[in-house]
């Protein structure tokens, strides 16, 4: 089974100004259960995103504050664009 | 929907339309005709009668001996015109009913060539399309001092300074990378950013880049569901934080995005909460929001979806504007050539946030940067996206975000966009194509009354 590694994104919301480890306590999680490079990012209307575990994001429901999971999809440069698969 | 009417007239005017010697107007043939926009620069056409040679002949049949009669008594005329799309049916049915004159109407489909498609040389070069958007340098508007952030795989200064023959500024400083992404900014491998970056130079030459990797994360979760919607979040979180410390009379910042996603396979169901494709709520969509209420012109590729000839990687069965690709805040750029003819993969709306995408279109698929090699043209909507960053950058050289705001510019834009495919709004050009002209005039007009405030 693969590790359950922090590429989930959750939202949680905080006091201006917070950082990662204020995130950690809100939630009751450690350093392992983020991604400490990707840090916590403030969306700039009270809420911080980061990346979680998929157990952590899996009970951020019932986390107050917390919202989660986002789907976090790969993107893709608009080009240039590719022929398809009937024009191969 | 563009109409033909096949109409019989009075038999003098029948003569003179069927007559070279002769004039007749669509005035003359049909005067006015309540709900059709009747185009008067069409010379109206005598069309002769099918007529059996025998008296015993089928008259609906086509496989016997026939002569045509020209005949003012036999000759019908036809002139063309436009009726609204919406309730066509209804509508052409009671066209055919409000005159006694009109014997027959049919639809009157745009003969095109085939569309520019993946894999086609280039249409024109970079040039025509400076000359296409030549007019804003008559005011100076050039993009000096304005801040233009190109969300993408990172830019290339040498590369764009040896093409365009003159140095290129990317401001290191207000520049930002993923986590994990270590080169430095405007010395990343030319690559699709680096024609990004050249194709927003054209309208503003002097425009200050803003280089923003966010496509070179290598961030790799266990599943096709994790990825780098992530770090597009963070990085427009930092695009805010820059936006902050500008000056409200000065703020300007235009963010340029080619990308988006191609499949619903990397997203979660529409009926999840943490959906992305058509979930306003979704923290990158509210980042996109957060970031146009703060001052800066947001603008997305529509997407190479197009019906025509679709990238080999669109998955979505339909709606393929998704997410902030569609977002109500941000302009949605489709493409066009060089022509002005939609390429065939430039994506159709409507969207999925905001049905009414794309917004409008630029110019795309001409031989530019060379990021891709020697002949390849600068393509998809990711080309067309700059062009237009380009033309607001440019605009923004002396109306600030709070002289015109974002939503401002946004409906000035699509009031002045050359109208192309069904009058109006299309899902396929959107409000038509980006107008240099029309911008100016109506920039001109706008500060003529005093409205806003050069910066």
């Amino acid at each position: 089974m693969a590790p359950d590694k922090p590429t989930s994104l959750i939202t949680v919301t905080l006091p201006s100004g917070a950082t990662l480890e204020d995130a950690l306590r809100q939630l009751g999680i450690g350093r392992d259960a983020v991604d400490t490079d990707y840090g916590l990012v403030d969306l700039h209307n009270g809420t911080y995103a980061l990346l979680v575990t998929e157990a952590v994001a899996e009970r951020a429901h019932g986390t107050p504050g917390a919202r989660g999971p986002y789907a976090n999809p790969k993107i893709e440069p608009f080009g240039p664009p590719q022929p398809g698969r009937d024009e191969d | 929907m563009r109409v033909l009417i096949q109409m019989k007239p009075e038999r003098d005017v029948v003569e003179a339309v069927a007559n070279p010697q002769l004039t007749a107007t669509t005035q003359d043939v049909a005067g006015s005709m309540p709900g059709v926009e009747l185009d008067q620069s069409f010379t109206p056409v005598a069309l002769p009668r099918p007529v059996p040679t025998t008296t015993e002949g089928d008259p609906l049949s086509l496989t016997q001996q026939l002569r045509f009669s020209m005949r003012p008594e036999d000759a019908t005329v036809l002139v063309r015109g436009e009726i609204h799309d919406y309730d066509a049916a209804s509508r052409l049915s009671m066209l055919a009913l409000s005159r006694p004159q009109i014997v027959g109407i049919s639809a009157d489909p745009a003969i095109q060539t085939s569309p520019t498609c993946p894999g086609d040389g280039p249409v024109g070069n970079w040039q025509d399309v400076k000359n296409l958007l030549a007019e804003l340098g008559a005011d100076d508007l050039d993009g000096s001092g304005i801040a233009l952030a190109i969300t993408d795989t990172g830019i290339n200064t040498q590369h764009l300074s040896n093409e365009l023959d003159r140095p290129v500024t990317v401001d290191a400083a207000r520049s930002w990378n993923p986590p994990g992404v270590t080169g430095k900014p405007g010395q990343f491998p030319v690559d699709h950013g680096t024609m990004c970056a050249f194709d927003a130079l054209i309208a503003a030459p002097k425009a200050t880049l803003i280089d923003v990797p966010v496509l070179l994360s290598q961030q790799q979760g266990p599943t096709v569901m994790s990825g780098l919607l992530s770090d597009a979040v963070a990085a427009y979180s930092h695009l805010w934080s820059v936006l902050e410390t500008m000056p409200d009379d000065k703020r300007a910042l235009i963010v340029s995005n080619s990308w988006g996603s191609f499949s619903p396979r990397w997203d979660f169901p529409p009926s999840h909460p943490g959906n992305y494709s058509d979930n306003p709520g979704h923290p990158f969509n509210l980042m996109v929001t957060a970031l146009e209420s703060a001052g800066a012109d947001v603008l997305f590729a529509a997407g190479n979806c197009g019906l025509d000839c679709p990238d080999g990687r669109c998955e979505f069965p339909d709606r393929p504007i998704v997410g902030a690709n569609s977002h109500p805040r941000a302009l949605s750029i489709g493409g066009v050539d060089t022509r002005g003819n939609r390429v065939g993969y430039s994506s159709q709306g409507p969207g999925r946030l905001d049905p009414n995408k794309p917004d409008i279109c630029a110019y795309t698929h001409f031989e530019g940067s060379h990021a891709f090699g020697a002949g390849e043209p600068d393509s998809g909507t990711s080309a067309a996206c700059p062009v237009a960053a380009g033309v607001v950058a440019a605009v923004r050289t002396q109306w600030s975000a709070n002289a015109i705001k974002p939503a401002e510019l946004r409906t000035l834009l699509q009031r002045t966009a050359d109208d192309r495919g069904a009058a109006g709004f299309d899902h396929d050009y959107g409000f038509g194509i980006i107008n240099v002209p029309a911008i100016m005039d109506a920039l001109r007009r706008r500060s003529k009354n005093g409205h806003g405030i050069r910066r």
